[in-house]
């Protein structure tokens, strides 16, 4: 069965603004994937690099260098690719633990449902953020702990979400007809609750990548992303460390920053744009 | 004092009345009897420009000879509710659940400058006067729905529209809130149009009557003259649908003797927390037989019911199929309920809306990895169902088909098993007037050819008279009575039975 | 009843709040001084000290049980950079986070609901889609990147970093005056990002509540438009808007933390980044468990006044 109709991408090709998300999005697929290829480390390397640093943008660096004299714009290209990888698999983690958290607390009742119900309301209230900030604080510094970091921290809106569909399938009556007919946990999760809370998982996967991504550029922003790679988020890190500001760079400022939104503006129109698709209008 | 004249609505292309005459003098009760979708809720609906922005209205609504269509903002204002007031449907949600009921009833005096007050209203509805101060929330359904009353008499209208104003009640309190609309009709000389999908309601309360369908008034005139002798068929199919208890017509089901126990229920008790819902019952359903389990909501009728499918776990007591004890789990339970099957109330809802009718009516054999000959025993069943032929249906998903067809896809899903018995829970009442006959109909024949029982559980004793051969009543959990549909029907023992024959409304 | 559980709902958070606290900075890192002092330099002898000094030479469970006992005395421990009391460093920078996060609140929540209301009363007008395209790029804008823009658009127009001048005259006007122009900047970033989420929150809510049956009653009963809005459709909808606000308290939390530190003002935010900086894991704990506790009883203050507000609660 598939999760969205054929009449459903119709619909989805209405929303102007989901396709023009999608645009921005393959768009920096694109980039992300092609970049290495173009690019070789001695043009990023600061001990290499020729040009001269703060320049503005012109015919040589079309968007300007930084403060060591490395290309602004090649810098971006570079970034895009960690950026992606880490909202991505963070979202990913994030919405696997909801989706199973929140089918089991919906399916199962008794003290599991309960305790899992109390994890996801505490989980839920408490400011991610700061729980990401500790959590990458203490592991040692890389890719794998910010994508654990956003993660671990971003699941319990999902799973609020996923159980409450969850509870709302059990609650039809076509769940209580399976029942009659001696169908167990597996057959009512497997044929009638997963294929219900599917569609929303996808939405929710697309919203959670958005926030994943700001998330990512606070982390690399305060000084706790990978040291070893350039993302958009450590590019504006560096930016206010060698004070990009009272130079006025913009050059240097704006394009990573323009590049979150951008991205994580697309994730959520395309997110709500599916959002429309797959909730049944009444 | 209200007279529609072509009277014609759409949405976008969809034409929802069309070409619709109708007048209403004051003092005159007018019944608009139709099926969902027949379009007598938004023809109520346009005589106060209720209808959201899509709605295209054309042809004139004249009240007391101005029209409604074409009136400014501030005069349409200021005719609201002070001309004519509506008595919606679902008090509910059509009740602010933040504002207190006294506010609510107070507020279109205070905006019209009408007199009136709170006290007076809710005394003329038979409220307590400090009832003003609740909340909706805290009211019964009957009590909102007698402040949905007092809300639309605050500002004095002299015409008030009910839509569907009894609906979801129980019958015992639809009798009462009737009883307080058609005395205050009649005092105060309003002029009624009332709203429902059910005759025998409208034959309560209303001299005349009109009968919808798909737009159109294909039948009008006095109330009395159009159910005794209804000249389109469509009226014929309403009138139908409503049995008279007592008339031999009506009694579908042929008498036959008293056969051996198929299914025993012994002494049966289910809490719930502190609350008993089922209160040590004793019931019994014999090979082939139909036997109706009648009671109003929170009887713990489906309580009983889910019990029996082993849903529920019981308390204590027994239930006892074909000779031996039901377990509580198992293999031994599943084996059970390949014999005993369920049909729900409202068949959209008791089919995945993704699952197509095929995958529905084979979820049974699945789950009792049965996995031969799917195709045929579908096709059986679905035909058994009188779908015919079943390839045209075995691919429709549930939200293409009539309500009536999905019920029939339901009972084709309890079918295909081949089971002894159905426990089958209100399975006619959400479904139109004239798909009703056909389901109860194919429900005796599914007796007549397969010897297949029915626990059919309603709180519509027209049903009850109309299919099954045992009654037993039940109420706050115990059966109060039981026996042969004649003998509890028409002459009731129990003062519980004799309240609930009285309530049903007579056509 | 309801109350007594919500108290112990309450109460049971915070217990986890600690747990977690001591959980993260204590038991995931094996050995905090380890990671303290790396790239500092430091001997076998002296870790061992300062193990000794920080208690962390006991086994794991005493350390939890006098963890818990200082906590419940209202003592954190002791910050490693400051060698002051956790909680004497994070009493000393409350007042001006208060401020900081006090005003962008209010302005936030007041101007988000009412444009959330407008949008979602006038759906699909011009209106509504400016206000949620507005919204929807300003939830997309890193709080941090936002303030350093600000920064390089307004130039000298604002100051940019701290709280007040050292140079400004003692007396209060001026002080008072000069606490305003440094917070002008901070407080537009923070409105900005969190005002964006309550709108949509709010649009959402209200577009809910539309269709409900009683605002037909009150139109019917001849409302003008306004008065339906007002006085049915906001109310009901307001009602889980306010929840929501105060459940996403975490969010103004964390945009408080990039603020503070893009604006160098010296709240606990500012705090928060220093400590990092360190690591000071005795710091961050403190941070954590006073951040994540004030999250929780913003909660419990949210759950009460839903009680008070929604008659449907008040009896239930």
């Amino acid at each position: 069965m598939s999760v969205v109709s054929r009449p459903g991408v119709a619909r989805l090709l209405s929303h102007r603004a989901g396709v023009a998300g999608a645009a921005v999005l393959v768009a920096a697929g694109v980039l992300a994937a092609l970049a290495p290829l173009f690019i070789s480390d001695e043009t990023l390397d600061v001990t290499r690099v020729t040009a001269a640093a703060w320049q503005g943008p012109g015919a040589d660096h079309w968007l300007g260098t930084d403060h060591a004299g490395r290309s602004v714009a090649l810098l971006m290209a570079q970034g895009a690719g960690t950026s992606l990888l880490v909202g991505l698999s963070a979202a990913v983690l994030a919405v696997g633990i909801g989706t199973l958290v929140g089918v089991l607390s919906g399916h199962f009742g008794g003290w599991l449902a309960g305790a899992l119900l109390r994890v996801t309301d505490f989980f839920l209230v408490l400011p991610a953020l700061v729980l990401a900030i500790a959590l990458s604080t203490v592991l040692p510094r890389g890719l794998g702990t910010i994508v654990l970091a956003i993660g671990l921290t971003s699941w319990p809106s999902t799973a609020r979400m996923v159980r409450a569909q969850t509870l709302a399938i059990e609650a039809r009556p076509f769940v209580e007809r399976a029942r009659a007919l001696g169908g167990g946990h597996a057959h009512v999760i497997g044929r009638h609750v997963l294929p219900s809370v599917v569609p929303l998982v996808l939405v929710n996967t697309t919203l959670a990548v958005a926030s994943a991504i700001v998330a990512e550029s606070t982390l690399a922003f305060l000084g706790l992303g990978d040291p070893t790679r350039i993302s958009w988020g450590a590019l504006l890190h560096q930016a206010q460390l060698h004070g990009a500001v009272p130079q006025r760079a913009w050059w240097y400022l704006l394009p990573p920053g323009l590049a979150i939104v951008a991205v994580v503006l697309a994730f959520t129109l395309v997110g709500r744009a599916l959002e429309a698709v797959v909730t049944p209008k009444r | 004092m209200l007279e529609l004249k072509n009277l014609t609505v759409h949405y976008g292309h969809k034409r929802v009345v069309h070409d619709v005459d109708l007048t209403l003098a004051p003092g005159q009760t007018l019944g608009l009897a139709g099926e969902s979708g027949s379009g007598k809720s938004t023809l109520a609906m346009s005589v106060l420009r209720l209808l959201p922005k899509t709605a295209r209205v054309d042809g004139e609504i004249l009240l007391d000879g101005e029209d409604v269509r074409t009136m400014a903002w501030g005069r349409l204002r200021a005719v609201r509710w002070a001309s004519a007031s509506v008595v919606f449907q679902g008090a509910m949600h059509s009740l602010n659940p933040v504002h207190r009921v006294g506010d609510q009833i107070a507020e279109p005096i205070r905006l019209h400058g009408t007199t009136g007050s709170v006290a007076d209203l809710l005394d003329q509805v038979e409220l307590p006067g400090d009832k003003a101060r609740a909340y909706p929330h805290e009211l019964s359904g009957g009590q909102k729905q007698r402040v949905m009353i007092a809300m639309a008499l605050a500002c004095g209208p002299r015409l008030v529209i009910a839509d569907e104003p009894t609906t979801a009640l129980d019958v015992v309190v639809q009798a009462q809130v009737l009883a307080v609309l058609q005395r205050l009709v009649a005092e105060q000389d309003l002029g009624l149009l009332m709203i429902s999908h059910d005759l025998s309601v409208l034959a309560e309360t209303c001299d005349d009557l009109a009968v919808m369908q798909a737009g159109e008034i294909v039948e009008r005139g006095r109330t009395r003259e159009v159910i005794a002798n209804p000249r389109h068929p469509h009226t014929a199919a309403l009138t139908a649908a409503f049995p008279v208890i007592g008339d031999p017509a009506h009694r579908w089901a042929d008498p036959r003797p008293t056969p051996p126990p198929l299914l025993q229920v012994r002494d049966l008790r289910v809490n719930y927390g502190r609350t008993r819902a089922v209160d040590g019952v004793d019931l019994t359903v014999g090979h082939g037989e139909i036997v109706a389990l009648v009671g109003q909501s929170g009887s713990g009728k489906t309580t009983l019911a889910r019990t029996i499918m082993g849903l529920r776990t019981p308390s204590s007591g027994r239930v006892i199929f074909d000779g031996s004890e039901v377990p509580r789990g198992g293999r031994a339970l599943k084996a059970v309920r390949r014999q005993v099957q369920l049909v729900l109330q409202d068949p959209s809802s008791a089919l995945n809306p993704r699952h197509r009718v095929f995958d529905a009516v084979a979820e049974a054999l699945r789950v009792h990895g049965l996995r031969e000959d799917e195709e045929a025993l579908v096709t059986a069943a679905v035909e058994r169902a009188e779908l015919r032929p079943a390839s045209l249906y075995l691919d429709a998903l549930p939200h293409e088909l009539s309500g009536g067809q999905q019920q029939r896809v339901v009972i084709a899903g309890a079918l295909v098993l081949g089971p002894r018995l159905l426990v089958a829970d209100e399975p006619v009442a959400s479904l139109d007037a004239s798909v009703r006959g056909e389901i109860v109909a194919l429900l005796l024949r599914l007796r007549t050819e397969l010897g297949l029982a029915s626990l059919i559980i309603t709180h519509d004793l027209g049903l009850a008279w109309q299919i099954a051969d045992r009654v037993a009543v039940m109420h706050q959990g115990k059966i109060v009575e039981q026996g042969s549909v004649e003998e509890v029907l028409l002459t009731p023992s129990h003062d519980y039975t004799r309240a609930l024959v009285r309530a049903v409304p007579r056509v | 009843m309801r109350l007594a559980g919500r108290f112990g709902g309450a109460a049971l958070s915070l217990l986890m709040v600690a747990v977690l606290g001591f959980f993260l900075f204590r038991v995931v890192p094996g050995d905090p001084v380890v990671s303290m002092t790396r790239g500092r330099p430091s001997t076998e002898a002296l870790q061992a000290e300062l193990r000794a000094q920080f208690g962390l030479d006991r086994p794991l469970h005493e350390q939890f049980w006098s963890y818990l006992t200082s906590l419940l005395h209202g003592d954190l421990g002791t910050s490693f950079t400051f060698r002051r009391p956790v909680a004497e460093v994070i009493l000393e920078r409350l007042g001006p986070t208060l401020l900081l996060v006090g005003t962008s609140t209010l302005i936030a929540v007041l101007l988000g609901l009412w444009l959330g209301v407008r949008a979602a009363w006038r759906r699909d007008s011009a209106f509504d889609r400016v206000t949620t395209g507005v919204s929807l790029t300003l939830w997309a804008v890193p709080t941090f990147w936002l303030g350093m823009l600000l920064m390089v658009v307004t130039g000298d127009l604002f100051p940019s970093r701290g709280m007040r001048d050292t140079d400004t005259a003692p007396d209060f006007v001026s002080q008072a005056l000069d606490v305003g122009h440094h917070l002008v900047l901070p407080s537009i970033t923070l409105v900005a990002v969190v005002c964006a989420e309550y709108v949509l929150v709010m649009r959402s809510s209200l577009l809910q509540e539309m269709h409900a049956p009683y605002l037909t009653t009150a139109r019917a009963k001849g409302l003008r438009d306004d008065l339906v809005r007002t006085r049915h459709a906001v109310p009901n909808a307001v009602l889980p808007a306010i929840t929501l606000v105060f459940l996403r308290f975490g969010l103004v939390v964390a945009g408080a933390i990039t603020t503070e530190t893009v604006f160098s003002w010296p709240g606990l935010g500012l705090l928060f980044y220093d400590a990092l900086t360190g690591p000071d894991y005795f710091l961050l704990q403190g941070l954590l468990v006073v951040t994540a506790g004030a999250v929780v009883v913003m909660n419990l203050l949210a759950d009460l006044l839903h009680g008070v507000l929604d008659p449907r609660v008040r009896v239930g």
